[in-house]
């Protein structure tokens, strides 16, 4: 029991960190990108074919992921995106955005099962899988590293956000894009860049994942659909928000799957998630406001 | 004395519905047979999805639920209890509009994104579901099994036949009559209504369309129709399965075809079905094993190009064309 929550936290902590990539560039372009998962798959992916074609230690290929996801991000936000964002400026209800993004998902995922097949990728790095002890409690070493690089990179994106010019820059965009354009900020420039982080954010819960997680075409669905569940449940466009609906749902899942089958923890997780949407579709963390 | 544009319009109408009623009898060969009842089939869906993600304005992607719930319902019924599917067919479409209404009541509140996340989390639970569970008192649901309908060769009252014609003639009945449905609901009351508060639901409210209304009577429409297609789809296949008819990707497949075609019009869906099955069914006959996923890569990318290039659906570049087509038409004739 102990162990089934450290796991979960551990587990939960990772699940956060690919949700703050989706609450990020929700809060700053009021956009769900539906394709988070697949750009998952994407950081898995490259995470795989890193450590595949140079047998280095898999986070070295961080150095690889991060800008290779990063542009991605950038130049998928600048080209296919922002035609279809900006059509719809004055619409109340973007729903074109949502397709788009849910094109490029459809997209990505069945470009990678062109590429590279069905079947299912592991990297073997033994020394990461061994579990380590952690008063008297045991999960193993990539999990663990894992827990520690999300922390990191959810405090990075904080100060980043907070103190740097850019940063700012983001803020101001998010709260009033008008406002920001006024003072000389370039709002499409701000939100490729977001977009970009977003994703490069994504990319690098890929290679955090991939030591002890599987890579396929569709990887990234079953993150997905959590993934919209954690930032609901945090309150859209919430950095603490993610992470702490990342912990809830990774508790929910190693813990609930200690009494009852996986399943139906997922059957758990979809009703928590239509509960939320109903009662406070603004989460934990979210600002009240219309939904 | 040259043909008017009506008289034309017509001719063509008169034209091509003999064509479609007369496909069986020239094609013969029953795998074609079956790509025209796929087409029919989406066309279909994808028309009962537009009175959801069409008239009423928001992006439902859970309609697979709907029709796992006409194939299950249809199906228990014929299987356990020996009422005929074309019984099971309207019991599971009241039920599905039931479920369809219970679970508008808190959707339709919400707005875009919200909207689309909690039909998918409503249709991925109600897949969740029916994996898991294997009976429900004496019900038996077959869990990720699923349940194969026994054949019992010819009968109407079964909802069988050997050849696939009778399977051609139904569906295309069933979307004849839901177009048809479709026409005349959108030039009464509740048709003007639904698109008013689809477009503007503040400016709806405030001339006093009870909004939420419109939409909740969309969606039980929509639900009923759509479950009506599950029922069929369990004794056109004889087998379903929470992957058969649950899937996600169903849902998706049913608004992409419809966007890509043209939400909130009636010929969007229709057209959007007819040329885009054809496509997807081809490539995944003649690439699909050299190359799998191809089809469904082309359906994202066709998506995302319509998005950007034509966000009101190919229905607009098709009627611009036919209306040159009339115009030069009509100086000839």
């Amino acid at each position: 029991m102990g162990s089934a929550i450290l796991n979960g936290i551990l587990m939960g902590s990772i699940y956060g960190l690919t949700a703050i990539g989706l609450t990020l560039i929700f809060g700053v372009l009021k956009v769900i990108n539906f394709a988070q998962g697949a750009f998952l798959m994407l950081g898995l992916f490259s995470t795989y074919w890193f450590v595949e074609l140079t047998g280095a230690n898999p986070y070295l290929a961080l150095i690889f992921v991060v800008p290779f996801t990063y542009f991605t991000g950038y130049y998928t936000q600048k080209f296919l995106i922002k035609p279809v964002f900006e059509s719809e400026k004055d619409v109340r209800e973007p729903i074109g955005v949502i397709i788009v993004t849910t094109g490029i998902w459809y997209m990505l995922d069945n470009l990678a099962l062109m590429l590279f097949g069905a079947e299912y990728r592991t990297i073997n790095v033994p020394s990461l899988s061994e579990a380590i002890s952690f008063f008297g409690l045991y999960a193993p070493l990539s999990k663990i590293i894992g827990f520690f690089i999300s922390i990191t990179i959810a405090g990075a994106l904080f100060w980043f956000l907070k103190y740097s010019k850019m940063g700012k820059a983001i803020r101001a965009t998010s709260q009033d894009r008008e406002a920001a354009s006024l003072m000389g900020i370039n709002q499409y420039k701000i939100y490729n860049v977001t977009f970009g982080i977003g994703i490069a954010i994504c990319g690098i819960a890929g290679t955090v994942l991939l030591p002890f997680y599987y890579v396929y075409p569709t990887a990234g669905m079953h993150l997905d659909i959590l993934d919209f569940v954690i930032v609901v449940l945090g309150g859209l466009g919430s950095i603490p928000g993610a992470l702490v609906g990342g912990l809830i749902i990774g508790l929910i899942e190693s813990v609930g799957s200690q009494f009852i089958s996986y399943s139906w923890t997922i059957e758990i997780i979809y009703l928590l998630f239509l509960v939320i949407l109903f009662v406070k579709p603004e989460g934990l963390f979210g600002v009240k406001g219309e939904f | 004395m040259g043909l008017s544009k009506k008289q034309i319009k017509v001719i063509l109408l008169i034209f091509s519905t003999i064509t479609v009623f007369l496909i069986p009898v020239f094609i013969k060969s029953q795998s074609y047979l079956q790509i025209f009842i796929v087409v029919l089939f989406f066309m279909y869906l994808t028309t009962a999805w537009n009175f959801v993600g069409g008239f009423a304005g928001v992006l439902p992607l859970g309609h697979a639920a709907f029709i796992a719930i006409g194939a299950y319902v249809s199906t228990i019924l014929f299987m356990q209890y020996h009422i005929s599917p074309w019984i099971g067919m309207f019991a599971g479409g009241i039920f599905s509009a039931i479920i369809g209404v219970i679970i508008g009541l808190p959707t339709f509140k919400l707005r875009g994104a919200y909207f689309a996340l909690a039909t998918m989390a409503f249709a991925g639970g109600i897949k969740v579901l029916i994996d898991n569970i294997d009976t429900i008192g004496p019900i038996n649901v077959g869990g990720p099994r699923g349940i194969l309908i026994n054949y019992s060769g010819n009968s109407f009252v079964n909802f069988q036949w050997v050849s696939k014609v009778p399977y051609y003639y139904i569906i295309l009945t069933m979307v004849i009559i839901l177009v048809l449905f479709t026409v005349f609901m959108m030039k009464s009351k509740i048709g003007y209504y639904l698109t008013a508060g689809g477009e503007d639901p503040e400016a709806a409210a405030s001339l006093g369309i009870n909004v939420a209304k419109y939409k909740l009577i969309a969606m039980a429409l929509s639900a009923f129709f759509t479950a009506l297609a599950g029922s069929f789809y369990a004794q056109w296949i004889l087998y379903i399965s929470p992957q058969s008819v649950g899937n996600m990707n169903l849902s998706f497949e049913i608004a992409f075809i419809a966007i890509i075609g043209g939400r909130g019009t009636i010929i969007g869906p229709i057209l959007g079905a007819l040329l885009l099955k054809p496509l997807e069914e081809f490539t995944r006959t003649y690439i699909g094993s050299a190359l799998p996923g191809a089809h469904l890569f082309i359906l994202g990318l066709v998506l995302v190009l319509v998005m950007i290039y034509q966000p009101r659906g190919i229905q607009e570049i098709v009627l611009k064309l036919s209306r040159k087509f009339m115009k030069r038409i009509s100086k000839k004739v």
